[in-house]
């Protein structure tokens, strides 16, 4: 484990995350046997079922037998196995390096991105990342290789070092182009304080779900911005939007915390609406216990 | 209206209240920068909340800034005084005491069964009281003290601010002392001096004061006599000025009511001299000369047998004693004095004590010369002074020898026969009165030297006779009412007989003049017979302006002799000779002479009047600066203090020494050196204003009217008692702070409210 992975990969989280599984959703197709089932039909060795053949089918799949005794062609289904492709798509733009505690946005969301591909690589799959602001910054592919964790630390080690502003968040453009370069459909991890366009992430997001990917919003807020805990004169200036505001913040705080309550409601219910599987994070929250949380859930909803 | 013990601390805490609002800006510098991600939703935030955030801010900065105010207001003692309290327990009073000192003050009229005291003396108590009052109570308290006569005294230039007493001054116990010791020494005046001075004095003080208003009282401390305050009309106008910029009025009664007196105390009564001067005669040695003594009675009882003692140069003379005085009436009495040496004698009547002692005594001085000369016009002078007539046959013969008998009568006139030319070439300033004796015509430089004696006080008599020209005196003298001759003249008529012969020619008028021959038959006059005269123009009795009054007029209905004023002198036409010529008198009637001396008297009078001047006027001693010293010492009674004056050219251009006021009666005399090395020495009566002696009160009701439309406290000063508690007035600390714990509670529930208090960070969850 190279000292960037380190970084993000707690010791204790690992510890915890290898006791469960990561299971997808039956509709996403797996590369580990056994533990993840695709509703893609295809090449296997699992005989799943016959139909009525159709113009256009291969012909190889024709079940000659069952013509010969029925007259009938019928093509034979089986059930393919697959291993799971996982995209982690982390934001980078200048919101995400607000931090209260110990870990910024942008830290906290990369320790998670990073703990779900060592996740996805220790069970077989593949893992790639991408990090973005306006536009993708870094990618890696996904891939099932050993060494697939430290390009994807690598990757969120990216962005470090840069001008923390001015970086402003652009989901649109960063998920079509991901839509489109992604290889094969897999799961799509967005991981993201979602301040920025948020209309054009929801369009991206149909964009993704329509090429048949899951997907999955980890929506990494940090304790101050979801409590304002703020009190005294305080000047707010703005990380993203070139804007301040001087006040009294517990004067605001009531206001503050209704638009963001307004603003999770409207994520929940768009992404609910994309099928797409959302999940709100603390930056206050153990690691660990944010994936521990994320999986049961996941793996609750693929049962 | 609230005061404040700490004035001074108000206005320099008062600036703090500015700063919450000083913090509030420095707040607003001293911002915690916070870079910040979610700033859409505090936008959100601030564009619902603006309008309520600012004005919790504006009514949280009110709040402080009240709170401040509300801790100054109490550092400076805040009180709510009560009217009274106002007055004397204010934070910044200024109280202006006039203190009457009129001679009516020195009412000795005794409380019932109680020590005398005069209305003064408890005045002056008021004053003390006041002086303690202030000394004790709260606040700053300025006191300024006035006595009336001091506050009337004319300034010479009038440029000088009124004269107070003991000027404006804070009131502290040790000064309120020295005023306290200061006022024992204090005594009624024998001025009469009004409240529209002191009135006038006191609003001069407010307005001349220190630009900060601070609460004003202004007392009246008087007796209230009916004579100065019933037609107080200035001073009701000047009060309410007053009191429209906000003074306060105290009118504090110190006389008692005239029943006070009837009970037991002295009598309530006084007896004023209201008049002593010459009635008449001649001034001069050997002369028996009339004064007149006038004693009015102040009171509503008939006062009898009052004894009048007389003093001449200081020793005591003959007095007389007056009957009865009727309740608020006057009596005469005519004394004789004859005064053997020439020169200015000093005479003084005295009445026995009474409530008021200051008008007890009078003072006149009285000019005596050897002899007064008198200028007879002779028209039987001609111009080349040739004797047209025998000299004992003609007017001035006879008229001289009605004015100055001799062979013993002495009258102390010097007649003086003169041609109508001496009256440009005399001086005429120094007879009293001219008579011209059947002149035929003045040129008009006569006529005008003679109207100019006249009108100057002179008495002019004119005796008509063969050569008298009825056109040109006419056309010199009457001028169609304008000259000195009081009637147009028609023409010399002649008297028929009575063929009855029951009446007299003379029928007498009603005139002092011949007040003597007046009422029943006079035998003397009887036998006096008119044969000719000169009768006047038809209706021109009646059609002369001013008025015509007849001493004498004959039997036919026609005048005789006539009186008219002209300016300050009197001019008397008699229609006839002097000499016998055309009548019988002043051939051996005794009528005659007694007649003519009552006439040169009457005329005389004028300017034979001795000089009297009044308390508080100015002695003004005109020189002549060719022959007198320009210093002057005037003495001063009644302790003859020597003050010393320099004379100068006073306004109307003459030189004149001058004593700017004087405040005691008596004899006043101015002495100064002539060039010649020689002393002179004129003498002067001061007396007191009679009509101050009244001692009628104004009462309420009448006060009230007098004054309507003034807001005015009426007391009387016995029943003044301040009250100590309600002078300090009732202290709004209490309340005040009781105040300020609301504002502060308010303060903090609007700032918990707008989210200003701190709050404890809840340690984060592990």
């Amino acid at each position: 484990m190279t000292p960037a992975s380190k970084r993000y990969l707690h010791p204790e989280a690992i510890a915890r995350i290898t006791r469960l599984e990561l299971r997808a959703r039956a509709v996403v197709e797996g590369v580990l046997a056994g533990l993840h089932k695709s509703p893609y039909k295809g090449q296997s060795v699992e005989f799943l079922q016959h139909r009525e053949y159709v113009r256009g089918d291969d012909l190889r799949r024709v079940d000659w037998k069952v013509w010969a005794r029925q007259d009938r062609l019928y093509v034979k289904e089986f059930e393919e196995e697959t291993s799971l492709r996982l995209a982690l798509v982390v934001d980078a733009s200048s919101s995400m390096d607000y931090k209260s505690g110990s870990l910024s946005k942008y830290e906290y969301a990369a320790t998670l991105a990073a703990s779900l591909a060592w996740l996805a690589l220790s069970h077989g799959d593949a893992a790639g990342c991408a990090v973005f602001d306006s536009q993708v910054r870094a990618a890696v592919p996904a891939r099932t290789k050993r060494s697939q964790l430290a390009s994807v630390v690598e990757v969120l080690e990216t962005v470090r070092g840069e001008a923390s502003k001015g970086r402003a968040t652009a989901f649109l453009p960063v998920l079509k182009t991901l839509s489109e370069t992604l290889p094969r459909r897999g799961l799509v991890v967005l991981i993201s304080d979602l301040l920025g366009d948020r209309e054009g992430m929801f369009q991206g997001m149909q964009l993704l779900r329509k090429r048949g990917h899951d997907l999955v919003l980890l929506h990494v807020m940090d304790d101050d911005e979801l409590t304002f805990p703020f009190d005294g004169p305080t000047r707010f200036e703005g990380l993203e939007i070139p804007d301040h505001l001087a006040c009294n913040p517990r004067a605001l705080r009531a206001g503050y915390l209704a638009a963001l309550e307004a603003f999770l409601a409207e994520a929940r219910r768009r992404c609910a609406a994309a099928s797409c599987d959302y999940s709100l994070i603390r930056t206050g929250e153990p690691v660990d216990a944010a994936l521990v949380q994320f999986l049961s859930r996941r793996s609750s909803m693929a049962v | 209206m609230p005061t404040f013990d700490f004035l001074p601390l108000l206005w320099w805490g008062l600036p703090l209240a500015a700063a919450p609002v000083v913090i509030h800006l420095i707040n607003l510098l001293r911002h915690r920068r916070v870079p910040w991600a979610a700033m859409e939703f505090l936008l959100a935030s601030q564009k619902r909340y603006r309008t309520r955030v600012l004005l919790k801010q504006i009514l949280l900065l009110l709040l402080r800034v009240a709170a401040v105010i509300g801790v100054v207001l109490a550092m400076a003692q805040p009180r709510w005084t009560s009217a009274l309290g106002q007055l004397l327990g204010g934070a910044r009073t200024t109280h202006v005491v006039l203190l009457d000192d009129s001679y009516s003050m020195s009412d000795r009229t005794g409380e019932a069964g109680g020590e005398e005291a005069t209305a003064f003396d408890r005045g002056r108590q008021v004053v003390e009281r006041i002086c303690s009052e202030l000394a004790a109570a709260s606040g700053v308290q300025e006191l300024a003290v006035g006595r009336f006569s001091r506050l009337a005294a004319a300034d010479p230039s009038g440029a000088a601010a009124p004269k107070f007493d003991i000027p404006r001054r804070p009131a502290t116990p040790t000064v309120m002392q020295q005023i306290r010791d200061e006022l024992a020494s204090w005594a009624p005046s024998a001025h009469d001096t009004g409240p529209r001075e002191p009135v006038t004095a006191a609003a001069e003080l407010f307005g001349a004061g220190s630009g900060a208003k601070s609460a004003r009282v202004v007392w009246v401390v008087s007796d209230f006599r009916a004579g100065q305050w019933k037609t107080a009309d200035d001073t009701a106008a000047l009060l309410r000025e007053l009191t429209a910029e906000g003074a306060e009025i105290r009118l504090v009664d110190c006389a008692l009511d005239a029943t006070a007196g009837a009970q037991g105390g002295r009598p309530s009564g006084n007896l004023t001299i209201e008049r002593l001067e010459v009635a008449g005669g001649v001034p001069a040695t050997g002369v028996l000369v009339p004064l007149e003594v006038a004693v009015r009675n102040q009171s509503d009882r008939p006062v009898a047998d009052v004894a009048v003692a007389l003093r001449e140069d200081g020793a005591e003379r003959p007095g007389v004693r007056i009957q009865q005085i009727p309740a608020g009436g006057v009596a005469t009495q005519r004394i004789g004095v004859r005064f053997p040496q020439t020169g200015s004698h000093v005479v003084e009547a005295r009445i026995p004590a009474d409530a008021v002692a200051v008008d007890n005594a009078r003072t006149a001085v009285i000019d005596v010369v050897d002899r007064v000369d008198v200028l007879l016009i002779d028209g039987a002078l001609g111009a080349a002074g040739e004797v047209r007539a025998a000299a004992r046959t003609g007017d001035a013969f006879y008229l001289a020898a009605a004015l100055a008998p001799g062979a013993g009568a002495t009258t102390g006139l010097r007649p003086r026969v003169e041609p109508a030319r001496s009256l440009t070439t005399l001086d005429l300033k120094s007879f009293d009165c001219i008579w011209l004796l059947d002149v035929e015509r003045l040129d008009p430089a006569e006529v005008a030297a003679l109207e100019a004696f006249a009108s100057g006080g002179g008495g002019v008599v004119f005796f008509v006779g063969p050569r008298t020209k009825p056109e040109l005196v006419n056309r010199s003298l009457v001028r169609d009412g304008k000259g000195l001759f009081p009637v147009p003249l028609a023409g010399a008529v002649d008297l028929l007989p009575d063929a009855a012969a029951q009446a007299p020619d003379v029928v007498v008028e009603e005139h002092p003049v011949v007040a003597v021959l007046a009422g029943q038959r006079n035998p003397l006059l009887d036998a006096v017979r008119i044969d000719r005269y000169m009768a006047v123009e038809r209706g021109s009795e009646t059609a002369v302006e001013g008025g015509l009054r007849r001493l004498l007029s004959l039997r036919t209905g026609a005048p005789l002799v006539l009186e008219r004023a002209f300016g300050a002198g009197m001019v008397v036409v008699v229609l006839t000779t002097a000499a016998p010529e055309w009548n019988t008198w002043a051939r051996g009637n005794p009528s005659w002479v007694v007649v003519m001396l009552e006439l040169e008297s009457h005329l005389a009078s004028a300017r034979r009047k001795a000089e009297s001047l009044e308390v508080g006027a100015a002695v003004r001693v005109p020189l002549d600066a060719a022959v007198d010293g320009i210093e002057v010492d005037f003495v001063i009674p009644p302790d003859g203090t020597v003050v010393h004056q320099t004379a100068s050219v006073d306004q109307t251009g003459s030189l004149a020494a001058r004593l700017p006021a004087a405040d005691a009666p008596g004899a006043y005399a101015a002495r100064w050196q002539r060039a010649d090395g020689t002393q002179r020495e004129r003498l002067f009566a001061v007396n007191v204003a009679p009509d101050e002696g009244r001692l009628e009160r104004i009462g309420r009701e009448r006060l009230d009217r007098t004054l309507a439309g003034v807001p005015f406290t009426y007391e009387n000063a016995a029943a003044l008692q301040p009250d100590t508690q309600s002078l300090a007035g009732v202290s709004l600390v209490t309340p005040l702070l009781l105040g300020l714990l609301g504002v502060l509670l308010l303060e903090q529930l609007l700032a918990y409210s707008s989210s200003y208090h701190p709050t404890v960070r809840q340690p984060r969850s592990a």
